[in-house]
């Protein structure tokens, strides 16, 4: 680990801001200093073009892979083309992958977070309880928003207490979150009693509430602003580079006096703010508040952000990583279905692409 | 070529695209011991890792008493005989003595089982050896460094070592745990033991070592007998100009009182009083564990303050965390700059900027133009030498990093600034460079506390010098008066100033 070059960096360090301040930093330089500098100048700013365009290879190769062995359709097109197909990916994967931004944030911090799924499951559960069982008198667009807000605002405060749990007891966040994906499991299924709330196909706020948020562009756009914010978040914002600088070395943060509780918390505000809005969606989408919902997400998330090049210890990646991970996985899986794939096979290869994508980019970042 | 026990050839070695060494080489005889010196950067270490087998060479040739040798691991380095004591030291910490001498030691063989007995007897001889009075149960976390070090060179011993690197070994060490090493040194020696010194301290060398071998920029440039070499000739080969040692003068302007320190106590600091002044250095010297950093992080708030009043420009300062303590002006440089100062996957910018985001933010999002602008500043000022303010720290050599470290509290403007050992492991030019500022933050009204294990550079730097001994102060010399001896008594003996 004492050698390891700027994996994350890449995404940070624009190539041409690198030749704008070389000159007058070699100021005074000693000989050797200066040589090894300008030497390998051209492959120290092609390196993380490469690192890049890596990873964006191993998305198009599945890409290309999966226009392959696409099954035609009877018009001699292939179904993986069709604009219909991309667009289901896109909307398969934007679940996951809102959690997966958020989860970066984590993960960069040096944590993890557990409990994305059954907050996902809390915030579907609220949300259909809200719809059906709360505000009868409300119009329903205000019923709707009321619902929502609800479902959100409590899978933030979910979020934020596992961050204040993590931050002032100091405790490791697997384990907080362990606890938290427990119980806030525990509490989706008392509140509904086990059951699911079905959100009908009629003329009632429910069903108009499912049908505006099943939309694919509602559900695309959410996870594409969603990345962009994030993006953002990470690379333009003083708060994204405490949340780097946290993850990367915390006792140095502290003996810099940076905010790492505060910090802490608003990131795991992120990942319950997004797994609520995952969940509202998943309500829709599903047509029902099911407590049972989102087993396994957190792995899903996890997995996505660790194939995106996040290190799993923190300081470096990402979001473009992640959106790029995700996006890997959503055409697997798509890939697999469309052959036919037995789903059981799916899990398995799945499996071994997660470990041969993260063993191919910790090769080339030797 | 006669007596040769190792040599090494043409040796490269690139970190990503970096050249560490290229075609370096190296030759020990039997039963010398031999400096490898250079500035920071010139490859020392890494040429020290490779012949160990911790690193593994791009390229070159290796011979151990004549035979071609192929060192591509640890496990091949120890059944030719070569052994390394490693700058960070490489130990289990929650292992003991003895485990940690048996761990994959081929000499002692190891069944399913941990034998504890036959572990104790085989390391036994090997501790006596190197004076380490320690039990072989004792975890080595419970070890002070010193007898952390002794640990590991009885582990290289037992390894039937015949060559035994050792990286900076006193760069964490105070003089007597340095002269108790030289003795082990020599004694090694006359064993028929070589051994290969990887050092910055010229004293050092010319005391213990036979030959020298001079790296520059990742190339052998010479060797030369010690006996018959100056330093000034050494110093050539390694900077390729003439360096001035001397001390330059210092002219000291001694403000206004800026910290007033009145019976300070902490879980280990006991009735820790005095005053400093704007534009001084003040000097903080003692033995390790003496309560010098400690000092440090009660000011700076990441020690909570027991007992006692520190006042900042008049007014009381009970800093409860690092960033009340920097609001009020106070900067700290920690002792270890990786674990405890760099955050080692970031750039140069990020890092020097971490302290100063509040400034070169607008509604929280970064405003790059002024990092960079404010970074080049005090990076022309700290002569921080790196390819680009985007190359990662972990890319620059030990001199440049802490170079990094200052610069993010240079932007800070602190009024107060704590130095706990900021030379520690860095090569001569870059210790000017850092002297050189502490002289220029002195002169610009600053107040400086300097922490060293080196009492030269605190005779160098210093106004007045703060000794410390368990916790308690006393001695406060001014720089007239103080000598090496003086303050080595009073860090030392309690009876020197009761």
């Amino acid at each position: 680990m004492a050698r390891d070059p700027e994996v994350g960096q890449a995404v940070h360090a624009c190539p041409l801001s690198c030749l704008g301040s070389a000159p007058w930093f070699s100021v005074g330089g000693l000989a050797g200093e200066h040589r090894l500098g300008h030497a390998d100048g051209g492959a120290r700013l092609m390196r993380p073009i490469l690192r890049r365009a890596q990873s964006l290879a191993a998305l198009l190769a599945i890409l290309l892979l999966a226009a392959i062995t696409s099954p035609v359709a009877s018009d001699g097109s292939r179904i993986f083309l069709e604009i219909g197909n991309l667009t289901d990916i896109l909307r398969q994967i934007s679940l996951i992958g809102m959690i997966s931004l958020a989860m970066t944030f984590v993960i960069l911090t040096g944590g993890i977070d557990l409990s994305v799924g059954s907050t996902l499951a809390l915030s579907t559960a609220l949300t259909a309880m809200g719809l059906t069982r709360l505000w009868p008198t409300a119009s329903y667009g205000s019923h709707i928003a009321l619902a929502i807000a609800m479902a959100v605002a409590l899978s933030t405060l979910a979020g934020a207490l596992n961050g204040v749990a993590i931050a002032t007891l100091r405790v490791q966040p697997f384990i907080v979150t362990l606890a938290s994906m427990i119980g806030l499991r525990g509490l989706a299924k008392w509140l509904t009693d086990n059951e699911n709330i079905d959100i009908g196909f009629g003329r009632d706020v429910a069903a108009r509430f499912a049908e505006l948020f099943r939309e694919k562009a509602i559900v695309i756009g959410a996870f594409a602003g969603a990345a962009a914010g994030f993006w953002i978040l990470l690379d333009r914002t003083v708060f994204g580079r405490h949340v780097r600088a946290i993850g990367d070395n915390e006792k140095a943060a502290e003996y810099t006096g940076l905010p790492i509780r505060r910090t802490k918390v608003w990131v795991y505000s992120l990942t319950g703010l997004l797994a609520g809005i995952a969940g509202v969606l998943y309500a829709a989408e599903n047509h029902q508040g099911n407590p049972n919902a989102g087993v396994a997400y957190e792995l899903d998330a996890i997995a996505a952000v660790v194939i995106g090049g996040t290190r799993l210890s923190g300081g470096k990646g990402s979001i473009s990583g992640t959106i790029v991970g995700t996006l890997i996985m959503g055409v697997l899986t798509n890939m697999l279905r469309l052959n036919n794939v037995d789903s059981n096979v799916e899990m398995m290869i799945k499996a071994v692409i997660i470990v041969l994508a993260v063993a191919v980019q910790r090769e080339t970042n030797r | 070529m006669p007596d040769s026990l190792f040599e090494a050839a043409h040796v490269d070695k690139h970190f990503g695209g970096v050249a560490a060494l290229r075609g370096a080489s190296l030759e020990v005889r039997a039963g010398e011991v031999h400096a490898l010196m250079g500035e920071n950067g010139a490859g020392k270490s890494t040429l020290a890792r490779i012949v160990a087998g911790a690193v593994r060479a791009d390229r070159g040739s290796f011979r151990v008493d004549g035979q071609p040798a192929a060192i591509a691991s640890p496990p091949d380095a120890q059944r030719l005989g070569i052994g390394i004591i490693h700058q960070e030291l490489d130990l289990f910490p929650n292992l003991s003595a003895a485990e940690n001498m048996v761990i994959g030691n081929l000499c002692f063989r190891e069944g399913p089982w941990a034998r504890f007995r036959q572990m104790e007897a085989f390391c036994r001889p090997f501790l006596e050896q190197v004076g380490l009075t320690c039990s072989a149960r004792e975890p080595a976390a419970s070890l002070s460094i010193g007898q952390r070090q002794l640990l590991a060179i009885a582990r290289a011993l037992s390894m039937n070592a015949r060559l035994l690197l050792m990286d900076e070994p006193t760069s964490s060490l105070f003089d007597d745990a340095v002269e108790r090493l030289f003795g082990l040194i020599r004694g090694l020696r006359s064993r028929g033991v070589s051994v290969v010194y990887v050092s910055h301290k010229m004293d050092e060398i010319f005391r213990i070592c036979d030959r020298v071998t001079v790296l520059r920029d990742g190339q052998t440039v010479g060797t030369r007998d010690a006996a018959s070499t100056g330093s000034g000739e050494l110093i050539r080969l390694m900077v390729g100009r003439e360096l001035d040692l001397s001390s330059g003068p210092r002219p000291r302007v001694r403000g206004d009182v800026a910290m007033e320190v009145e019976d300070l106590g902490t879980s280990l600091l006991r009735n820790v009083s005095f005053t400093l002044h704007r534009g001084e250095v003040l000097g903080i010297a003692g033995l390790v564990g003496a309560g010098r950093s400690e000092l440090g992080a009660a000011l700076f708030g990441l020690d909570p303050i027991v007992s006692g009043r520190v006042k900042l420009g008049g007014a009381a300062l009970s800093a409860r965390s690092p960033r009340e303590a920097m609001r009020r002006g106070i900067g700290l440089v920690p002792e270890d700059r990786r674990t405890e100062g760099l955050m080692m996957s970031m750039s140069v910018r990020e890092n020097a900027s971490l302290a100063t985001l509040g400034r070169m933010q607008r509604l929280g999002f970064l405003r790059g133009a002024r990092e960079r602008g404010e970074l080049r500043t005090v990076a022309g000022q700290l002569a921080l030498h790196c390819p680009s303010t985007e190359t990662c720290v972990s890319h620059l050599s030990g001199g440049n990093q802490q170079k990094v470290l200052l610069a993010r509290w240079l932007l800070l403007h602190p009024q107060v600034l704590f130095l706990d050992d900021p030379t520690r492991g860095i090569d001569v030019a870059a210790k000017q460079d850092i002297y050189r500022i502490i002289e220029e933050l002195a002169a610009a009204g600053k107040a400086v506390m300097l922490v060293s294990s080196e009492l030269p550079e605190l005779l160098r730097c210093c106004h007045r010098i703060l000794v410390l001994r368990e916790g308690r102060v006393t001695a406060i010399y001014d720089a007239e008066e103080a000598t090496q001896e003086k303050i080595m008594a009073s860090a030392t003996l309690a009876e020197a100033h009761a």
